[in-house]
């Protein structure tokens, strides 16, 4: 309920605004009346259609096919064993920042790789931050970026993003969109020194990229 | 003020049959869909289970994205206007040779040539003599329009290398809300390829084309990606044609002007290097082309097969940009620019006597512009930019050469502010209303102000629609100001162009291949800048004086399959009317249609590329009706039958079909017959 009312305040801005025709240079004819009441009415049907759905936008088709290649990444990298020595059947998967994935982790949770469990987990800051295999660090943490990857430091963690520049700036695979497919990039050099052996499967399929700039 | 509603109700309810009766469709549709879609229902065209998919079939899924529409990136489903894309890979496998040729296969477009320079049209719009001034060029973001003429260069005079493209997007409708004037019909962001491109090869591309009527092309190229994150492309291309040797023209058919044959005389030369280089957060891309033709058709009364006629256009620039993202989703944009452009052309006369006439346009410019990208209370995508431009040299001379008469030396300069601002409000999560506004100021003729509307509605996963108004201007331009000598006259007092539409655009996926798009539009444009003659000395003139009306209805269907057979079939029918004299504009083709499909006959190995098109009949100047016609085009394409060789072998106008495109008032012409059957074999190599 609250939303339609919500939505109704910019909706009767925008028509205030559209009656606003006497500045000339802003608008040089009034716009008619039978537009308005297109644009009412379109805006009353789907106020009416999405109470009653969950409907889906291209946003979301991305990230189902995210998070479908973060399956993929959990079953072709190789943790090392002390990884593990906490919870031999558990997988984390942990969420840094801004979640763009909304509903579509949930298509992943749960399900078993390589015998363990796949369990999601969602930190807003990096101070938050706990154990986890696979970290995806959402774009909106981009200017957080070194010091994320610096705490994390050579511990044994996929760091996954979807930013530009992310795999040279350290960070181990990296979708990115290629003429409307996503593809992804990985650094092995990053890989490595987390301790992480990724398949060459894997590897195969991947861009190789390697570190823009050397810090130790 | 009601009466004024009343008239433009009823001119409303008159003129646009098409959105009534589509908003009704969209009205019954949404109605009907209400109940039949659950919570939690999995989406209709990705399997239940993506999970049980291969890596290799997760990356052949489509997600469609675009750049221009609003300035960053966004899926091309939520930009406020129709879009189309096309890649670096259609332009290899159709075997397109410029910008001219891209934008002859995109839906609702037509491209005249005569000879001399291409002029694009779209929707219905596309005066013969028109240079372009109402699409706006961006390379990169770059605007490419001169500061003269304002003219999108799109035929051989298009300052980048076609094989440098990594996509073209095409961003239909009115955009001077973001991006000023010249965005009145359509936006053209051509996006290159980055020197990592480039890469996997140890970074060297060589390309060399030869083709018919003596052309050859050569280009090398270079790209790497360096440790130190520096990342580099250069290239450097030449282009020479000779032409057709012999060009008739029935006009000229009599025993003084060589019986109507102009020999020797389509030469078409170029050559351009570009150098695109990125640092961290810092891109610094510069352009120098050079273009030179020989005119074959006698235009604007000059003696006919006199070899000295040509046209050389020189274009170039300097652009620094700084990208960089800062915590909180604040995105911050800043670039800095110079622009040069040159013009001559030599036009021999025979007044008499006999004398070469030399017209030339010196451009120079330089600005900044500043754009702050924002997410604000998550629901807010906030842009707030601004712009300004110092054009410190607009000059325009022209000069017979001997006996030395000089007509015109005019030189000017003139600045331009701009700000604008755009939100787009993400009300759901399948409701967007992307509003925006910009003001710009210039030191010419004031001001404008230019809205964009766009609601954005998504009822399934696979369905959208847009119902979009937005206005755009073009300002007129130095050569519309103050041109003048030889039976021209200045006008300063000249205003802006306007343009105002209405658009009602709905995309659909279906199944798992294929996307539809249906638009229906509506638009009039005032103030339109027109050359008459002022009946007190006989001179010709600017004056903003005409109206136009159009609609028209868009219709499109795209397939990509896993293979990578690929196609493309649309339809557009529109109308134009000038509102002055109640007739159909000419060169408006009522029907544009057209059919690309490229077939993969060796997987990854070896393609077929097809292309029809068919425009229907046009009305020429002398009042006359040129032909409709179909033209096919077929390319076979070949990749890595040897690593890193690409060959391809083009044959245009296949059934060698006669042609013709319009004359525009500076030719005798009414009509200017185009090539026949031609080829060409291209060879690109990797290092």
């Amino acid at each position: 309920m609250e939303k339609i009312i919500i939505s109704y305040i910019p909706v009767s801005g925008l028509i205030a605004w559209l009656d606003m025709g006497v500045n000339t240079k802003l608008m040089p004819e009034r716009l008619n009346k039978v537009f308005r009441l297109i644009v009412i009415f379109t805006i009353g049907i789907g106020l009416s259609s999405v109470s009653n759905a969950s409907a889906e936008s291209q946003r979301s088709r991305e990230y189902l096919i995210k998070a479908a290649f973060l399956y993929n990444f959990a079953k072709f990298v190789e943790w090392p064993a002390e990884a593990f020595k906490d919870g031999l059947d558990t997988l984390y998967l942990g969420v840094l920042g801004v979640d763009p994935f909304g509903d579509a982790l949930d298509s992943i949770k749960d399900k078993t790789v390589k015998g363990k469990k796949l369990v999601i987990k969602r930190f807003t800051k990096i101070d938050d931050l706990e154990k986890c295999h696979i970290l995806f660090i959402s774009a909106s943490e981009r200017g957080n970026l070194r010091n994320i990857l610096q705490s994390l430091n050579n511990s044994s963690v996929l760091t996954v993003s979807e930013m530009e520049k992310f795999a040279q700036l350290g960070g181990i695979i990296n979708l990115i969109t290629i003429e409307n497919n996503i593809h992804f990039e990985i650094n092995p050099d990053a890989a490595e020194r987390a301790k992480l052996k990724i398949s060459s499967h894997l590897l195969k399929l991947a861009k190789i990229v390697t570190s823009g700039s050397q810090r130790e | 003020m009601r009466g004024l509603n009343q008239k433009v109700l009823k001119s409303f309810t008159s003129c646009l049959p098409y959105i009534r009766m589509a908003s009704c469709i969209l009205l019954v549709a949404s109605l009907m869909m209400i109940d039949r879609v659950g919570a939690g229902e999995p989406p209709r065209n990705l399997p239940p289970d993506l999970t049980k998919l291969s890596i290799e079939e997760l990356m052949k899924i489509e997600v469609a994205t675009v750049y221009g529409a609003s300035k960053y990136e966004q899926k091309v489903i939520e930009a406020p206007s129709s879009v189309s894309v096309i890649t670096a890979d259609e332009i290899k496998k159709y075997g397109y040779r410029t910008l001219a040729e891209i934008l002859r296969n995109a839906r609702g477009f037509f491209v005249t040539y005569d000879r001399n320079y291409s002029y694009a049209g779209v929707r219905g719009f596309g005066r013969p003599g028109d240079y372009n001034t109402r699409i706006l060029i961006l390379v990169d973001g770059h605007r490419i329009n001169d500061n003269i003429y304002d003219q999108a260069l799109i035929g051989t005079e298009f300052p980048i290398d076609v094989d440098l493209i990594n996509r073209v997007e095409i961003i239909r409708g009115p955009s001077s809300s973001l991006y000023g004037t010249s965005a009145f019909l359509a936006v053209i962001n051509i996006i290159t390829r980055s020197g990592q491109d480039l890469k996997d090869f140890k970074g060297v591309e060589a390309s060399a084309e030869v083709a018919s009527f003596e052309t050859y092309k050569g280009r090398l190229s270079f790209g790497n990606q360096f440790k130190s994150g520096l990342e580099i492309l250069l290239s450097g291309s030449y282009f020479k044609s000779h032409g057709k040797h012999h060009l008739y023209y029935g006009e000229f058919d009599a025993p003084a002007t060589n019986f109507g044959i102009a020999d020797n005389l389509d030469g078409d030369k170029f050559y351009n290097f570009l150098s695109k280089l990125s640092f961290h957060d810092f891109t610094l891309e510069g352009v120098f082309h050079s273009r030179e033709k020989e005119i074959p058709t006698a235009s604007f009364g000059t003696i006919f097969n006199d070899p000295r006629a040509r046209t050389i256009d020189d274009r170039g620039y300097l652009d620094l940009k700084y990208d960089h993202t800062f915590s909180n989703q604040f995105n911050v944009i800043a670039r800095l620019y110079y622009d040069n452009y040159y013009y001559n052309g030599d036009y021999p006369f025979d007044y008499p006597p006999i004398t070469l006439f030399r017209d030339f346009a010196w451009g120079q410019w330089w600005g900044w512009e500043l754009k702050i990208t924002k997410t604000l209370f998550e629901r807010h995508k906030l842009v707030i930019g601004g712009e300004f431009q110092d054009h410190f040299q607009q000059d325009q001379k022209n000069y017979d050469k001997d006996p030395y008469l000089l007509y015109l030396d005019d030189k000017r300069d003139s600045t331009v502010w701009a700000l604008y601002l755009q939100d787009e409000f993400e009300i759901f999560k399948n409701l967007i209303l992307n509003a925006g506004i910009r003001y710009d100021r210039y030191s010419t003729f004031g001001r404008s102000t230019n809205p964009r509307l766009a609601l954005i509605y998504s009822p399934f996963e696979k369905t959208t629609f847009k119902l979009l108004y937005g206005t755009a201007f073009r300002a007129p331009n130095v050569y519309e100001f103050y041109y003048q000598g030889g039976g021209n006259k200045s006008n300063p007092d000249l205003k802006p162009e306007r343009i105002q539409t209405h658009e009602l655009v709905w995309e659909q996926y279906i199944g798992k291949h294929l996307r539809g798009t249906a638009s229906v539009y509506h638009y009039k444009i005032k103030d339109l800048i027109s050359q008459q003659t002022d009946p007190m000395d006989g001179l010709l003139v600017y004056n903003n004086v005409g109206k136009i009306e159009a609609s028209g209805l868009e219709l499109e269907l795209e397939g990509k399959w896993v293979n990578g057979l690929k196609g493309r079939i649309s339809y557009a029918i529109q109308q134009t009317k000038n509102k002055e004299t109640g007739e159909t504009l000419t060169n408006s083709p009522k029907h544009l249609a057209k059919f690309n499909l490229i077939a993969p006959v060796i997987k990854e190995k070896f393609f077929v590329g097809i292309e029809e098109q068919f425009t229907s009949k046009r009305k020429t100047l002398a009042g006359r009706e040129a032909d409709s016609f179909f033209v096919t085009n077929l390319t076979l394409f070949s990749q890595n039958f040897l690593k890193g060789l690409e060959i391809s072998g083009s044959v245009y106008n296949l059934f060698n079909k006669k042609y013709s495109d319009l004359g525009s008032e500076e030719h005798v012409q009414d009509l200017i017959l185009q090539d026949g059957r031609n080829y060409r074999v291209k060879i690109t190599y990797r290092f």
